[in-house]
């Protein structure tokens, strides 16, 4: 059932978000009943402008290819999918687009969010309004602990550094006789969050190891010749990055201009978010690659992968980075929890009923399967491997590839990461 | 000469940027050796520049007799409608000319390995600065712009179009900004706000030298770009402060800069 901003609460809320002549027009609207057999209005929040436009705009289509794709099946309980698209900027304003969805456009869900920052002020917004949020790539996390750990509403992204975490389990495995690391991340939370996880999870492996040197440029940085300088005069076993934009092309690329690589191990636990920028003159083989939780070139791959890639491809001459299956499998998961909870009645059903419905629930999505953990966390798959030339791509792939599950490499609901770390039989 | 602090001197270095981006992607598509490829990055930074003339004449030359702030607020808004132009036109993803940084080689420099590539660049740096140094010096068009920066009114009431000067000096400069975006492309990435980031060097780079100044922009360039350097190397974590440090400093002890006339 669509609710309308009847209470008075509700309403002064409305007014708050600047749209009290939308909510007069509303409050004369038509009848609950006959909402529920139009279109299902869903909310989508992405970024659009700077560094993580390319992020946001592959979110999007992941869930306009879902959109049409339910459509054309006939949308979810007979009623088709309209999405609705705001920005996603900075936290004052996408939480004013926020209350703006659900209290103007009168939305069903909101799906998106990708910058922790923003989300950390999402949540208990969400929570406040009360209609399911499901975030692509945003958590509720300060750092690397847990703010929310009991939500109703809010469905959050998995742990921001689990891939640093995944990472720091491969290491030791592909890279014998490590003793000194460097690290270099952007200087915010992200960047920190990884390098202190990874850290603390390579120390488990190899208790000697020492860390050398870390450098946090800012994000958005073009030029990183006198980081590299200092990198190569670190004589670091290995450098550890965790650059996850355009800056991940531009450090290989001047990485390889001064042949670091021929000289030092790499691992760069979240590159594959450009990975089909990194193209094989710059890009050597050997080095450890995340590509988050899709692999678009898993010959393991589903029916559903190989489609969406093929058509992603065709339509945006790109090969898809994981967003799209955040995305993916945010809006397929609100579609099936939704015809769950309507059960044999097929009759829409409340809000209350699809939250319950999400918790816990296991669908297929791109990646293959994919869950939601009974405190709202997303459960799927890492994807890492080792850089190759060997593909019909102008870029490196991976092979061998590693999937690394979240109940390995997340932490449990309720726990401290660096506690859970150091509590783990090596 | 024109007494407006231009902000959107880095959106032309992005525009040329992109523009370098394309123009290369187009000649590798129509199959030009690959060694060559520095001819249509520069032939595409110095054809963008004519955007400079357009921006001078179509919006600049409107408020030259109006506030600094208003003036300042006015190219502002180039810079955002830039980022704009440039996110459609070239979308959001980052842009990059692939493995061609490399294509000239690697070459050993005092012990480092260095791309050719940077070499060339810095060469091309130093044979733009001398030749802007000689058209300013000896040239009647360089007496011309000095002399109108010096004092405008004079040099109308001597009969310069001050029109036309303003034009060609602003359309030079812009030309010089988006020829170094392209230059600088195949060692990086294309991003659609690259150009704020620039901005914002460049500040740090005019006040460490003085406003107005060219051996000021030369010396305050190689001084920041030193200085970050060290700073990385040393201690990581002064990067960027060490630099306004100096920016503040020079700002209290001597805020004309270390080449700025004495007025400024």
């Amino acid at each position: 059932m669509t609710s309308t901003p009847r209470s008075r609460r509700q309403f002064l809320k409305l007014l708050g978000a600047g749209a009290g002549a939308a909510a007069a027009a509303r409050l004369d609207g038509p009848p609950v009943s006959a909402q529920a057999t139009g279109p299902v209005k869903i909310g989508v929040l992405t970024i659009r402008a700077g560094v993580a436009a390319p992020v946001g705009a592959a979110g999007l289509r992941g869930t306009e290819w879902w959109a049409e794709r339910t459509n054309k099946a006939g949308g979810i309980l007979g009623r088709q999918v309209q999405l609705v698209v705001e920005e996603e900027s900075n936290p004052k304003d996408t939480v004013e687009r926020y209350r703006k969805l659900i209290l103007h456009d009168q939305v069903e869900a909101v799906l998106g969010g990708i910058s922790t920052g923003v989300t950390l002020a999402l949540g208990p917004v969400a929570e406040d309004l009360g209609t399911p949020w499901l975030s692509w790539d945003g958590t509720t996390q300060k750092g690397v602990e847990e703010t929310m750990p009991n939500p109703k509403w809010a469905f959050k992204s998995v742990d921001n550094e689990v891939e640093a975490i995944v990472a720091g389990i491969l290491t030791p495995k592909y890279f014998k006789g490590i003793k000194t690391v460097a690290g270099i991340g952007n200087d915010y939370s992200y960047g920190h969050d990884c390098w202190e996880s990874y850290q603390a999870v390579l120390k488990r492996y190899i208790p000697d190891v020492k860390f050398v040197l870390e450098l946090f440029p800012k994000l958005g940085v073009t030029d990183f010749t006198s980081h590299i300088a200092a990198i190569q005069q670190s004589k670091a076993d290995l450098l550890m990055c965790s650059f996850w934009s355009g800056d991940a092309t531009i450090i290989m690329k001047q990485a390889a201009a001064v042949g670091l690589f021929k000289t030092m191990k790499g691992v760069f636990t979240t590159a594959g978010g450009v990975h089909d920028s990194l193209k094989k003159e710059f890009t050597p083989e050997g080095l450890l690659l995340g590509y988050n939780t899709m692999y678009f070139d898993d010959p393991k791959a589903s029916p559903l992968l190989k489609q969406f890639v093929r058509e992603y491809k065709a339509k945006y001459n790109e090969y898809p980075p994981y967003e799209c299956d955040h995305a993916f499998f945010n809006a397929e998961s609100y579609k099936v929890a939704v015809e769950k909870a309507a059960g044999s009645s097929k009759k829409w059903p409340e809000k209350t009923q699809v939250v319950k419905a999400l918790e816990g629930l296991e669908i297929e999505s791109l990646s293959g399967k994919r869950s939601w953990r009974e405190d709202h966390v997303q459960m799927c798959n890492f994807y890492q491997g080792i850089t190759t030339h060997r593909n019909a791509y102008d870029f490196v792939t991976i092979n061998p590839i590693e999937t690394v599950s979240t109940k390995q490499a997340m932490k449990p609901a309720g726990t401290k990461l660096f506690d859970w770390i150091a509590g783990w039989k090596v | 000469m024109q007494k407006i602090f231009n902000l959107a001197c880095g959106s032309f270095y992005a525009l040329g940027a992109y523009a370098g981006v394309s123009a290369v992607g187009w000649y590798v598509g129509a199959g030009g050796p690959p060694a060559l490829f520095i001819v249509p990055l520069v032939l595409a930074g110095l054809a963008v520049g004519v955007v400079g003339l357009v921006v001078e004449r179509g919006l600049l030359s409107f408020v030259y007799d109006r506030d600094e702030t208003f003036q300042l607020l006015m190219t502002f808004a180039v810079v955002l409608v830039m980022e704009d132009a440039i996110r459609m036109t070239w979308g959001t993803s980052p842009r990059s000319t692939g493995g061609l940084y490399l294509a000239y080689g690697q070459i050993r420099v005092l012990g480092a390995t260095a791309p050719v590539y940077n070499l060339i660049v810095i060469l091309a740096s130093l044979v733009i600065a001398l030749a802007i140094g000689w058209l300013l010096t000896r040239t009647a068009f360089g007496r011309i712009i000095r002399a109108t920066a010096d004092n405008r009114d004079m040099a109308e009431a001597l009969g310069v179009d001050m029109r036309r000067v303003y034009a060609k000096v602003f359309t030079l400069g812009t030309m010089l900004g988006t020829l170094g975006g392209a230059l600088v492309i195949p060692a990086t990435a294309a991003m659609s706000e690259m150009g704020i980031e620039l901005i914002v060097e460049a500040f740090a780079v005019v006040v460490i030298g003085g406003l107005g100044s060219m051996r000021g922009a030369f010396v305050g360039a190689l001084a920041v770009g030193i200085l970050r350097a060290i700073a990385i190397s040393v201690y990581p974590e002064l990067e960027m402060l060490l630099i306004y440090l100096i920016v503040i400093a020079v700002l209290v002890v001597r805020p004309r800069g270390l080449f700025g006339a004495a007025e400024a």
